[in-house]
C-alpha cells in the first residue's frame, strides 16, 4: 500500500474557509463567485494570494491573468472542495492567483468575470495597498508565526532558507481503540488502529501493522480505510485498520504498541537560489527539496484483562463458541431413497468466534448413522466477525423413521457472562434403510441400462443406486511390452527361433556332406589319390587328371595342358591300353605336369 | 527336437497369460466386506476399506478394475466427484473394456462439464482389450516365424505355404504393435487428473503469484510435461500448458507405479 499525500491547493481552500468562515457555504445548485485576498496590504517586494471561489459548481472558466496596472496577477492553480453542511452537499472550486506588486500605491482589483454552468458571474472588486518598505510593516497586523492561507508549512514570515524542524510526534502518530479492555478467553473483540500522517508531508507506508503479543490472537488485518481528519488545526491523512483480537490466556496482558513502518518526506534546507518564496509558490507552494526519513509510527500500548470462561453451568454440548448466536436447521431431502443419506443442515448465525467454534451436537440419533459434518462459513463482514456457519450432517437411516435428529448448540455469551444452549427440534422426513443385496458381477455387464442424467442434476455413478460390482479380476498397471515377463518371453522366442534355424541348417548341411569348399577339398584329395595310385588303370588316371585340372585350372595358360590331357584320356578310353595301369614314366610325367600347375601361384 | 521346441513355446505363452491374472484369494474376504459396506449405505467405511485393499502389497503391480469402480462409487457418495473420476479412469486403465466404468465416467464427467474422450483408440479398446491384441498378436507372429523357418528348412517349400507363414509372422506382430499403441497404460505414467474440488488456474511460471493462463475444472485429464519441485508443468490440450501445484492433481497411475 502506498500513501502519498501532498499539499494541494485544496488546502488553501480549506484555510480560506476557516478564515472566511463557513457562512458562505451555499446550498447545492446555488452558484456564486467571490474574490478574496489573503492580505489586503503588503510591503514592497512582498506577495499575496488572490482566490476566486466559485461555489455550487465543480468547474468554471476564469482568466489566466488579471490585468491591473502596477500589479502582476497570474493564475497558479485550482482545487475542488465538497462539503456537507446540515446534510446539504455543496461543491466549490477555488482558483488561486499570485499577486506580485510592481510598485507601491493603492490598487483596485476589478471584478472578474467567471463562467460556470453556462452562466456568467462577476466577483466583487477588491482594494489592495502596497506600502513602502520603510513604512509600517505588514507584520504588525499579521502574526509572524501564522501561515498564509493555502500555503501551509511554509510561512512567508520565516527567515529565508531556514526550514523549521517538524515535531515528529505531530507529523505522524497512531491511536488504538479497543471496545473492551476486559474480555473472556475466546471472545472476539473488534479493535481499531488509526495512523495519522500530516498531510503536508508525502508519506509512504512500508510493511504491515505489527501488533500482537503473547496471550492474544489477532486476526489478519484487511486493507485499511483511508480518510482525512483535522486535529488542532492540522489536516491529517488517516489510515484506519480494523481487526479482531481474542485472549487465549487468562490474566493481565500488556500489549506492545501497534507499529507501522513508513517513510516520510520532510522539508530540508533549500539550496541558494531556490529559497525565494515566489519560486516556491510557482511550484505550488510545496518544497521540492527535502529529506526522506524512516519512521515507525506507534500507538499507545494496550492493557487487557482476560477472564477465564466459568466452569459452572458449562453445558455438555459446549464446544468453544463465544459470542451471541442463534440457530436454525433444515433437511435438504425429506424423502431420500432407501439407503440414501439425508442431509441435515444446521445454521449458526450471529457474531463471535466462528473459527473456533465446534459443530452442534445431534440429538435423538438412535435410528440414524451419522458422520462428522462438513462446515462452511459465510461472513457478512471482512473480519469474519458476523455471519452464518453451516454444518451439513450426513444421516443414514438404520430403521424406517419419520423425523430427523435434533441439534443442540451451546455457547458462552460474554455480555451476560453465562452459557446459553440453543436447540432445534427434529424435523419431519421419510427415510428407511436399504435392503438390497450385492448385485452379482454378471448382472452388471455392459448391456445394463443407465438412466440419463437430467441437465443440471448431480450425476449418479451407481448402476443400481450404488451397488458395487463383485469380482476381483487383476490386471497389470503396465502394458505387456513394459513387463519383464513379456520381454523375457519375446527374447526366448527369438533365441528359440535362432536355435531352430541353426539346428535345421546344420542338419541340412550334414545331409549335403558339408560345405562346398570342404566337398571340393575332399574331391581334390580323392582325385590326387587316384593319380598317385599305381594300380589304377590309365583311363581312370587320366579321368582323374582331367577333373583335377578342370577344378583347379584357371586362366588361358592351362588350356593347353588340359587339351593335351583330354586328348590322351580320350585315346586311352576309346582306343587300346586304357585298361592297363599307366607305366611309371608316363605317370611321373603326368604328375610333374600337374605339379607344375599346382605349384604355379594361380593354381591351387 | 521339435517336441522340445513346442514345449518351450507353450510354457512361455502360459507364463505370460498366467502372470496377467493371478488370483489373490486373501483379498476376497476384504473385498466382500467392503462391498457389503457400500451396498449397506456406509460409503465412508467402504471407502476406507477400498483404500486399504488397493494399497495392499498384493495389488502393487496389478489391480482390479472392479475395486477401483467400487471405490469410485464410494467417493462419489462421499461427495468427491473429482476423486471418483480418477478412480474410474484407473478402472478403465486396467480394463479399457469395462463398460460400467466407461459409462459412469461419461455421466460423471458430464456433470463436471468435461467431455469424455471418444477417439478411435477408445472405440477400439472398448471392443478389443489391448492386452488381448498384444499377447494374441505376439503368439500368432511367433508361430508364423517358426512355421516359416520349418517350411524353409524342412519343406515343403511351396510358395503358398511359405507366403502364409510370412503373412502370419507380419500380421501377428503388426497386431501386437497396434495393441501396444492403443493401450492407454503406455502413456498413463505421464498423465494426471485434477482432483482439487475447485477449478485450478494454470500459471505462467511455477509461482503462486504468477500470471494465470487458463483454468482447468476438477476431473480434467492432463499430461505432465515436466516437474519443478512441487510445481508441475502440465498440458490440458494442444498448445495449452502451464504450471500447476502438485497438491491439486493426482497421477493417473498410483504413486508407486513408475511415476
Amino acid at each position: 500500500m502506498q500513501l502519498i499525500r501532498t499539499v494541494p491547493i485544496c488546502l488553501t481552500a480549506a484555510s480560506f474557509l476557516l478564515i472566511g468562515g463557513l457562512a458562505d457555504v451555499r446550498a447545492a445548485g446555488d452558484v456564486s463567485a467571490r474574490a478574496e485576498l489573503s492580505k489586503s496590504e503588503v510591503t514592497a517586494g512582498e506577495m499575496t494570494e488572490l482566490q476566486l471561489k466559485v461555489t455550487g459548481a465543480e468547474v468554471a472558466d476564469v482568466p489566466h491573468e488579471i490585468q491591473v496596472e502596477g500589479l502582476q496577477i497570474r493564475l497558479t492553480g485550482q482545487s475542488t472542495q465538497v462539503q456537507m453542511v446540515n446534510f446539504k452537499v455543496a461543491s466549490s472550486v477555488v482558483y488561486s492567483y499570485i499577486v506580485m506588486p510592481l510598485r507601491t500605491g493603492k490598487f483596485l482589483i476589478p471584478s472578474v468575470t467567471v463562467s460556470a454552468d453556462g452562466r456568467q458571474f462577476r466577483t466583487q472588486s477588491l482594494s489592495f495597498s502596497v506600502l513602502d518598505a520603510s513604512g509600517p510593516t505588514a507584520a504588525a497586523s499579521v502574526p509572524a508565526t501564522s501561515s498564509p492561507p493555502g500555503m501551509p508549512g511554509f510561512s512567508q514570515s520565516r527567515p529565508r532558507a531556514a526550514t523549521p524542524k517538524p515535531d515528529m510526534g505531530r507529523v505522524a502518530f497512531g491511536e488504538i481503540d479497543c471496545s473492551k479492555k476486559t474480555l473472556y478467553a475466546g471472545e472476539m473483540v473488534p479493535v481499531e488502529i488509526r495512523y495519522y500522517f500530516d498531510a503536508c508531508y508525502a508519506t509512504q507506508v512500508r510493511g504491515r501493522v505489527d501488533f500482537g503479543g503473547e496471550g492474544v490472537l489477532v486476526e489478519r488485518f484487511p486493507d485499511p480505510k483511508e480518510g482525512r481528519e483535522e486535529r488542532n488545526g492540522v489536516l491529517y491523512n488517516v489510515l484506519t485498520f480494523h481487526s479482531l483480537l481474542s485472549g487465549v490466556k487468562p490474566g493481565s496482558i500488556d500489549l506492545a504498541p501497534a507499529k507501522l513502518d513508513c517513510q516520510i518526506q520532510l522539508p530540508g534546507e533549500l539550496p541558494p537560489g531556490f529559497d525565494d518564496p515566489v519560486f516556491q509558490q510557482l511550484l505550488g507552494g510545496q518544497a521540492r527539496f527535502g529529506q526522506t526519513r524512516e519512521l515507525a509510527v506507534k500507538t499507545a500500548p494496550l492493557l487487557l484483562e482476560v477472564l477465564p470462561l466459568p466452569k459452572e453451568g458449562r453445558p455438555a454440548s459446549f464446544a468453544g463458541a463465544v459470542g451471541q448466536f442463534d440457530i436454525d436447521a433444515i433437511v435438504s431431502n425429506n424423502h431420500p431413497s432407501p439407503g440414501d443419506p439425508a442431509m441435515l443442515n444446521v445454521k449458526i448465525g450471529g457474531k463471535g468466534n466462528f473459527k473456533g467454534m465446534g459443530p452442534p451436537v445431534l440429538t435423538a440419533t438412535d435410528v440414524w448413522r451419522t458422520y462428522p459434518p462438513t462446515d462452511k462459513f459465510d461472513s457478512s463482514d471482512e473480519l469474519s466477525y458476523t455471519g452464518v456457519k453451516s454444518f451439513d450432517f450426513t444421516l443414514i437411516a438404520q430403521k424406517p423413521t419419520h423425523v430427523s435428529p435434533g441439534a443442540e448448540f451451546s455457547f458462552f455469551d460474554p455480555q451476560s457472562g453465562k452459557y446459553q444452549t440453543l436447540i432445534t427440534k427434529p424435523l419431519p422426513l421419510e427415510a428407511s434403510p436399504e435392503s438390497t443385496a450385492i448385485v452379482p458381477a454378471n448382472n452388471l455387464s455392459g448391456k445394463q441400462s443407465q438412466p440419463t442424467p437430467s441437465p443440471g442434476s448431480k450425476p449418479s455413478l451407481t448402476p443400481r443406486k450404488g451397488d458395487p460390482i463383485a469380482g476381483l479380476t487383476l490386471h497389470s498397471w503396465k502394458t505387456p511390452v513394459q513387463r519383464s515377463e513379456f520381454l523375457t518371453a519375446s527374447i526366448s522366442m527369438l533365441v528359440a527361433t535362432g536355435a531352430l534355424a541353426g539346428v535345421l541348417w546344420f542338419r541340412d548341411l550334414q545331409a549335403r556332406g558339408g560345405t562346398a569348399t570342404s566337398r571340393r577339398k575332399r574331391r581334390l584329395s580323392a582325385l590326387w589319390a587316384n593319380l598317385t595310385d599305381e594300380t589304377m588303370d590309365a583311363a581312370t588316371t587320366y579321368d582323374a587328371a582331367v577333373e583335377y585340372l578342370e577344378m583347379t585350372a584357371q586362366g588361358d595358360s592351362c588350356h593347353a595342358i588340359l587339351a593335351s590331357v583330354n586328348a590322351k584320356r580320350d585315346h586311352l578310353k576309346y582306343g587300346s591300353g586304357g585298361t592297363y595301369p599307366l607305366n611309371q614314366a608316363d605317370r611321373e610325367k603326368l604328375l610333374s605336369d600337374l605339379r607344375l600347375y599346382i605349384t604355379t601361384p594361380k593354381h591351387e | 527336437m521339435n517336441k522340445k521346441l513346442t514345449r518351450t513355446i507353450i510354457a512361455g505363452c502360459l507364463f505370460i497369460v498366467c502372470s496377467t491374472d493371478p488370483i489373490c484369494a486373501g483379498l476376497v474376504d476384504q473385498v466382500t466386506s467392503a462391498n457389503a459396506s457400500l451396498a449397506g449405505g456406509h460409503p465412508i467405511e467402504a471407502l476406507d476399506s477400498y483404500k486399504a485393499i488397493l494399497s495392499s502389497p498384493e495389488l502393487s503391480e496389478s489391480s482390479s478394475a472392479e475395486l477401483w469402480f467400487n471405490r469410485a462409487l464410494a467417493e462419489e457418495k462421499n461427495g468427491n466427484a473429482p476423486a471418483a473420476s480418477l478412480s474410474l479412469r484407473r478402472a478403465l486403465l486396467l480394463d479399457p473394456g469395462f463398460a460400467p466404468a466407461r459409462r459412469q465416467l461419461g455421466v460423471l464427467l458430464g456433470g463436471l462439464g468435461i467431455p469424455l474422450a471418444s477417439g478411435w483408440r477408445e472405440a477400439m479398446t472398448e471392443m478389443i482389450p489391448p492386452e488381448f491384441l498384444i499377447l494374441g498378436g505376439s503368439i500368432i507372429g511367433w508361430i508364423g516365424i517358426f512355421a516359416l523357418i520349418i517350411f524353409l528348412m524342412l519343406g515343403p517349400r511351396k510358395k503358398k505355404i511359405v507366403l502364409l507363414a510370412i503373412i502370419l509372422a507380419v500380421a501377428g506382430h503388426g497386431v501386437c504393435v497396434l495393441g501396444t499403441l492403443i493401450d492407454p497404460r503406455l502413456v498413463a505414467a505421464k498423465q494426471a487428473v485434477i482432483t482439487a474440488k475447485e477449478a485450478q488456474e494454470l500459471k505462467s511460471t511455477p509461482a503462486d503469484n504468477a500470471a494465470s493462463l487458463c483454468s482447468a475444472v476438477p476431473g480434467t485429464l492432463i499430461r505432465i510435461v515436466s516437474r519443478n519441485g512441487s510445481w508441475w508443468c502440465v498440458s490440458v490440450g494442444p498448445g495449452v500448458s502451464g504450471w500447476i501445484h502438485s497438491d491439486t492433481v493426482s497421477p493417473l497411475l498410483p504413486s508407486s507405479k513408475g511415476v
